[in-house]
């Protein structure tokens, strides 16, 4: 189950991360700072048949498996700590 | 896979001084965000402790020493990624 952050509604945002990532922890402050709410997932933390299935979610966005691979609206995927463009895109 | 294991902060400043110090000698420097490269050597210290190797902290680390041994720091991508983002991945 993914993990809930609430803020301002607008995209739905899934960051998908892991615990000991610096580039993932930057993502999750640049959204905590911009305020959107957003779920996610630290995909280390999880094993078995979660992190399977998560990690199946991951591969559809992003081939390589890389971290943090941000989906939003179920439709755009944002692969790296890409801060202009999180910005642009998720404005509100 | 359990919460993250508590790692001391004198912990992280002697790994990052051995690590600066082994990476000059080979001609590569740390990123000078220090307090960045900090929390890199913390991930290297909670994969130590989860899997008893230096895991990348920005890679999915199977646990399996044998199917890891591509993403043990450094790396068999570092110089690559030195190549293509001036820093590793």
């Amino acid at each position: 189950m993914a993990k809930h952050v609430p803020g301002k509604k607008g995209p739905y945002i899934m960051l998908y991360a892991l615990s000991t990532c610096p580039w993932c922890q930057k993502t999750k402050r640049l959204l905590d700072e911009m305020g959107l709410e957003y779920y996610y997932e630290d995909v280390d933390l999880l094993s078995g048949d979660a992190r399977r299935d998560v990690m199946a979610d991951v591969e559809r966005w992003n081939p390589n498996r890389s971290f943090p691979t941000l989906v939003v609206d179920d439709s755009r995927c944002i692969i790296g700590f890409q801060e202009n463009e999180l910005r642009n895109l998720l404005k509100v | 896979m359990s919460a993250e294991p508590a790692v001391s902060q004198d912990e992280i400043d002697r790994l990052y001084a051995r690590l600066k110090k082994e990476a000059e000698a080979s001609g590569y420097f740390l990123n000078p965000d220090v307090d960045f490269t900090k929390s890199l050597v913390k991930g290297l210290l909670v994969n130590e402790d989860r899997y008893g190797y230096w895991a990348c902290p920005c890679r999915l680390a199977d646990g399996i020493k044998s199917a890891d041994l591509d993403i043990i720091c450094p790396c068999d991508y570092r110089d690559a990624d030195l190549g293509q983002h001036s820093t590793c991945y």
